[in-house]
């Protein structure tokens, strides 16, 4: 307990370092009179311009020393009121952007990190699978062949779409071969060579696919997606609208957010995997397998929780690459959030709506790995000591 | 092995790698020589660009009687195709390399030599100077670093200069929170104790016994940063905030990145993305590689 108010304290004081580094580089680096007025900033001589100088200082506080604006800032973002833009009437206020475009870049980062966990969990099982040895589904269960008919038809439906129904017939004789090989392994050697050799290809492939994720630049990935499905195929559609009913929306952030998502699920599988292969030793395991527990269940009931820790610990670290992530896939995908905010504020040197936005994503990331923190002791009750 | 083919085969049920790796000797395997490969093969056409048989990469061939209007497909006369403006890719894939890396890699210098030093001093001396630079490390780390980086930008002049010192002190909190956490292990090791009741000078103790057991680690993460560096340097590009002037690979995906390119001639943006891709892929694949050869650990996150 003393230990978490500790670190509560040390959050408080870090977003407090933080809003005031941002705020004076602002007002250090920048020019937020000229930013507000435009060219009539430097204008001495007119008493049209000096008026409206003296106007817009006072309504901005700009004629106070820094510290008091800080404090002044401050105060008001406590409060959620994070000030005016700076633009000739200040509309609409920075407080009512945020609101509007929060929720997007909300949704979308969501969908982003449950979409890596979705794909990372199954992917991370059944990569570790292999160090458990054995064998517990016979071929002929439906077991089997429900996962396998799933996957020959996704992967031939795939190939068939991507690269012309050649390739499709190509794939699908090809898995009804390892099918038959998946039959006769027990009594015919050469079948069981087969389908070795195959498992050992697929798990190969499989870590040069997280590699390859790992590697691939989220603003390339974003243009490949975007041609392959969105241009080529035309599964998704081109824009975002927010115009569009809900479900319509939701479906045009899918390709954005597996864009984010891809990256994050190689690094959570290769964490996955690396830790349930370690867990797979463990003695409970061996005991769970001595007691005829499934395979599968063993892996998701008894090996999954206690190797998540690393993925818990990335999951929150991966939430700041994903807000710059974010910022990318955004502008690219036209989604206007706070990644698009943010880009056009900068370029327009509209600071308040800088300022906002950093402080709320400083604020995200430090409370959310707080949170993860706090999870660990739920996840393994030898922590909590 | 004089070993009975039984007894091996529970050994390394028993202990699948621990059995073998005191016979066999690590290795680097032929993988991290193919990415380095790649990655001196970049670095060369990058530098010897300007004598190479190229194409200039700014020059127009528009060429109306023989192929129309561009851009053209690739062909003998452009490998890698042409631009919507009849430039040549491949020279402009060449030529953008050498911004994104000289980028990538005077970024990491810099992140390496500041908060290098950061980190091995304040892991050796501790207290007040340690808690003070720690400190202001987890407040650079608690800004996003794409933010961060279009803040900086924003504010100052894209030039060259600029983007790798921007890149570069982005570099510094996670270069030096590493440096630090090996400094501090290595501080406590038998040899810097012996050092120091031999009566050596906290500066030759640093220099000379820490420097050497640090930079291990440091070399895998050296590439490993060089790749964040010039993905950084791209997706600064790619939302029109980085050098003004020359191309660079980000820039050229940019271009390419426009539905109307994209559909009439998508290799604009798939070159610069597969060279890109490949490089980032080669760095990672030998600093992961060079931190297994090593085993350092707390490089994994």
């Amino acid at each position: 307990m003393r230990r978490s108010l500790q670190r509560l304290a040390m959050v408080v004081l870090l977003l407090l370092a933080v809003s005031m580094l941002t705020f004076v580089a602002m007002n250090v680096l920048g020019d937020p009179l000229f930013n507000i007025l435009g060219p009539i900033a430097g204008d001495t001589e007119n008493p049209e311009s000096i008026a409206k100088i003296e106007a817009a200082k006072a309504q901005y506080y700009l004629d106070k020393p820094l510290p008091e604006r800080y404090v002044r800032w401050l105060g008001d973002f406590v409060q959620g009121d994070m000030g005016v833009r700076f633009a000739s009437d200040g509309q609409p206020p920075v407080t009512g952007l945020i609101k509007e475009r929060l929720p997007r870049s909300l949704v979308l980062m969501g969908m982003a990190q449950a979409m890596a966990l979705l794909i990372a969990i199954p992917w991370g099982i059944s990569s570790a699978a292999g160090s458990l040895g054995g064998v517990d589904t016979g071929p002929r269960s439906w077991r089997f062949l429900v996962p396998f008919a799933l996957k020959a038809t996704a992967v031939t439906y795939f190939a068939q779409s991507l690269f012309g129904s050649v390739v499709g017939v190509v794939m699908l004789s090809w898995f009804i071969a390892l099918l038959l090989a998946h039959q006769f392994a027990e009594t015919v050697p050469a079948a069981r060579e087969l389908v070795d050799g195959v498992n050992k290809t697929m798990s190969g492939f499989s870590s040069a696919l997280s590699f390859g994720f790992i590697s691939m630049p989220n603003f390339a990935l974003a243009v490949s997606l975007y041609y392959v499905f969105a241009l080529k195929q035309g599964w998704f559609p081109l824009r975002y609208d927010a115009s569009d009913g809900f479900f319509t929306r939701m479906w045009q952030l899918f390709l954005p957010a597996l864009t984010l998502a891809l990256p994050g699920s190689a690094v959570y599988q290769r964490l996955l995997r690396t830790d349930l292969i370690t867990t797979l030793q463990e003695d409970f395991i061996l005991m769970a397998r001595a007691k005829g527990v499934s395979k599968r269940r063993v892996l998701f009931r008894h090996a999954l929780r206690p190797s998540m820790f690393s993925v818990i610990t990335v999951f929150g670290i991966n939430a700041g690459a994903l807000v710059g992530g974010a910022l990318v896939v955004e502008t690219f995908f036209g989604i206007p959030g706070i990644g698009t905010a943010v880009v056009e504020a900068i370029l327009r040197e509209d600071f308040p709506v800088v300022l906002a936005i950093v402080m709320i994503v400083a604020t995200g990331f430090v409370v959310l790995n707080f949170l993860v923190d706090l999870l660990y002791s739920v996840l393994d009750p030898r922590v909590r000591s | 092995m004089s070993q009975d083919v039984s007894t091996g085969g529970v050994i390394e049920a028993i202990e699948p790698e621990g059995a073998q790796a005191g016979i066999v000797k690590k290795t680097l395997g032929p993988g991290f020589w193919l990415a380095v490969g790649w990655i001196v093969l970049i670095v060369l056409l990058a530098v010897l660009a300007p004598v190479l048989p190229l194409k200039d990469p700014n020059a127009n061939f528009i060429d109306i009687q023989g192929k129309g209007r561009p851009p053209y497909g690739p062909s003998g006369d452009h490998w890698l195709g042409s631009d919507q403006d009849a430039r040549d890719m491949l020279s402009r894939t060449i030529y953008g390399a050498r911004v994104s890396l000289v980028v990538g890699f005077s970024a990491v210098a810099f992140g390496f030599t500041i908060g290098g030093t950061i980190g091995l001093v304040s892991g050796f001396v501790r207290g007040m100077f340690d808690k003070i630079t720690s400190f202001i490390m987890l407040v650079l780390l608690s800004f996003p670093a794409l933010i961060l980086a279009i803040l900086i930008t924003s504010l100052m002049e894209r030039s060259l200069l600029t983007i790798a010192l921007t890149l570069g002190i982005l570099s510094v909190a996670p270069v030096g929170r590493l440096a630090r956490s090996a400094s501090l292990v290595f501080s406590e090791r038998e040899f810097v104790l012996a050092a120091r009741t031999m009566g050596a000078k906290p500066s030759h103790i640093m220099l000379r016994e820490l420097l050497p057991n640090v930079l291990i680690p440091m070399s895998a993460l050296a590439l490993l940063g060089t790749a964040v560096a010039i993905v950084a340097e791209g997706g600064l590009a790619f939302l029109g905030l980085s050098v003004e002037k020359g191309s660079t690979w980000g820039k050229l995906i940019l271009t390419g990145a426009q539905t109307r390119q994209l559909e009439e001639a998508p290799w604009i943006a798939f070159v610069p993305i597969t060279a890109l891709f490949l490089t980032v892929m080669a760095l990672n694949f030998a600093g992961d590689r060079l931190r297994e050869y090593f085993d350092v650990r707390e490089l994994a996150l």
